[in-house]
């Protein structure tokens, strides 16, 4: 399967596509995912939003901060590609290897689902080999399923989980708030 | 030991990288914005970009201003401390002690109590940056993870010890009540008892600063007009610094709120108040403006590219 990425030379940062394309390769390697991957990255804002479109190709949008090395303005950061690149395309390859079928589409899922599966999509890539900072990611579940230890220990469900559905998933997401607002 | 220590000179470990203010305006990505394409409008900036939980970049958005207040809070250790050691003391500014670190004719001498405050001060921040660090660990944030914007130390390094009350006591502690507030509502809405309860101390502790420097702006100018007008001006000028891209303003567009009731506690009137919100809502509305000639060029100079390649 091919990776490609534009632009194809960048202006306003100092990013390497072939960086880029070399990390979205290996993603696209170990999570098997069966079809041709573009990323676009749009260099005119410094914000961190990524987003991906699954089709015949996947199609993923990323804005520079998403792969930028925030202790060096502008400059790409390897760690930030791999991390931001896993988060959708674990999404992506979750979708297609079924399991999440009732799954609402991207844009319309809540910050407390979308928290929970990025959870468990970043404790997959941390198990990839990526270093990444476990707690950032439970402080991000925190605040969407509140500060409680019921919404702790979905946390660690989700981040140590393999094989997940969407209803299953889901469910842990529920579990987490429902508990925050018992406690 | 050595007075009027330079900016480049602060101590920082290989987990620190500075960014000053020029390299943070060079990065055209910040007035660009979003450009899409010639034949794609470009999409408008958020209407409401206040700091609060239900926006979906909060986490790490809390996380990148958590990690400022603390190299912020580090700055104002090195500034307080600085002014307890740059500056002679005197209690009636020009009848100083002359030599290398105070200038008589400049009364860049200050009051024993000044120092005992600007002490104070140093003893708080400390506390504060223990603080920072254990919220940004609670965050998930590494120690260094942002770029270092320097500029509060900067303004802690006139040879006027009355323009550092004014840029740095009312200005930039000023602004840290800002912050604080936002963050404390930040950590309220979203239930976390920690941000919240932590902001909420400190906070108190830079209304105090902020009313240490009007306080004593107002009485080491008391006899000398022209030089309150000069730290004046200076603190707008400071506060405008800070007001960059709209970052703080009344406006809902601004991540930072102007915590009006705080200010009013610090000893700013009701005027200055107004005025630091006129300020702000002019940076604002001056971004903008960048923001959207900017964008006309962009697409101009796109169009006109594609034109010349389909031609």
């Amino acid at each position: 399967m091919s990776v490609a990425v534009t632009p194809a030379t960048f202006n306003y940062v100092d990013f390497d596509p072939t960086s880029i394309q070399r990390v979205g390769e290996q993603l696209v390697d170990a999570l098997g995912i069966d079809r041709d991957v573009r990323i676009d990255v749009d260099e005119s804002t410094p914000l961190a939003r990524i987003s991906v479109d699954v089709g015949d190709e996947i199609v993923v949008h990323a804005d520079s901060g998403a792969f930028e090395d925030t202790r060096r303005p502008r400059q790409q950061s390897e760690v930030a590609t791999a991390t931001a690149l896993g988060r959708v395309l674990h999404r992506a390859a979750d979708r297609l290897h079924g399991g999440f079928g009732e799954a609402p589409p991207d844009a319309e899922l809540s910050l407390a689902q979308l928290a929970a599966w990025e959870s468990y999509c970043v404790g997959r890539i941390e198990r990839l080999g990526v270093p990444v900072n476990q707690q950032r990611w439970r402080y991000n579940f925190r605040n969407r399923h509140g500060f409680s230890d019921g919404a702790d220990a979905a946390f660690e469900e989700l981040w140590t989980s393999t094989g997940l559905t969407w209803p299953q998933l889901l469910a842990i997401s529920q579990r987490a708030a429902a508990a925050t607002t018992a406690a | 030991m050595r007075t009027y220590f330079p900016v480049e000179e602060l101590a920082r470990d290989e987990r620190f990288s500075k960014i000053t203010m020029s390299e943070r305006m060079a990065d055209a990505r910040t007035v660009v914005g979003r450009t899409g394409g010639a034949e794609e409008p470009a999409k408008p900036k958020r209407n409401n970009n206040r700091l609060v939980p239900s926006r979906p970049d909060a986490s790490d958005a809390a996380r990148g201003l958590m990690h400022g207040i603390f190299v912020g809070e580090i700055q104002a250790l090195e500034g307080a401390g600085r002014t307890c050691h740059d500056f002679a003391v005197s209690n009636v500014p020009g009848t100083g002690p002359t030599g290398a670190d105070s200038n008589p004719t400049t009364g860049n001498t200050v009051p024993f109590a000044l120092k005992l405050d600007m002490a104070r001060q140093a003893w708080d921040e400390a506390r504060h940056v223990e603080i920072s660090v254990k919220l940004s660990d609670w965050m998930g944030t590494e120690i260094g993870q942002f770029a270092e914007n320097t500029v509060l130390f900067e303004a802690a390094c006139s040879t006027d010890p009355v323009l550092r009350l004014a840029g740095v006591n009312r200005a930039l502690e000023g602004l840290a009540i800002d912050v604080f507030t936002t963050m404390k509502d930040f950590g309220d809405l979203a239930g976390d008892p920690y941000l919240e309860f932590c902001e909420d101390w400190m906070l108190a502790d830079e209304v105090t600063h902020v009313k240490m420097g009007s306080d004593w702006l107002r009485k080491v100018t008391e006899q000398d007009p022209e030089r309150r007008k000069k730290a004046l001006e200076f603190q707008t000028v400071v506060d405008k610094m800070f007001s960059f891209g709209g970052t703080r303003s009344d406006s809902e567009e601004s991540p930072i709120g102007l915590a009006r009731r705080f200010r009013e506690l610090a000893g700013f009137t009701e005027v200055e108040v107004a005025d630091i919100a006129e300020v702000s809502m002019a940076a604002l509305n001056e971004s903008k403006d960048q923001v959207k000639a900017l964008r006309a060029k962009v697409a101009e100079e796109l169009g006109a590219q594609l034109k010349a390649n389909a031609s």
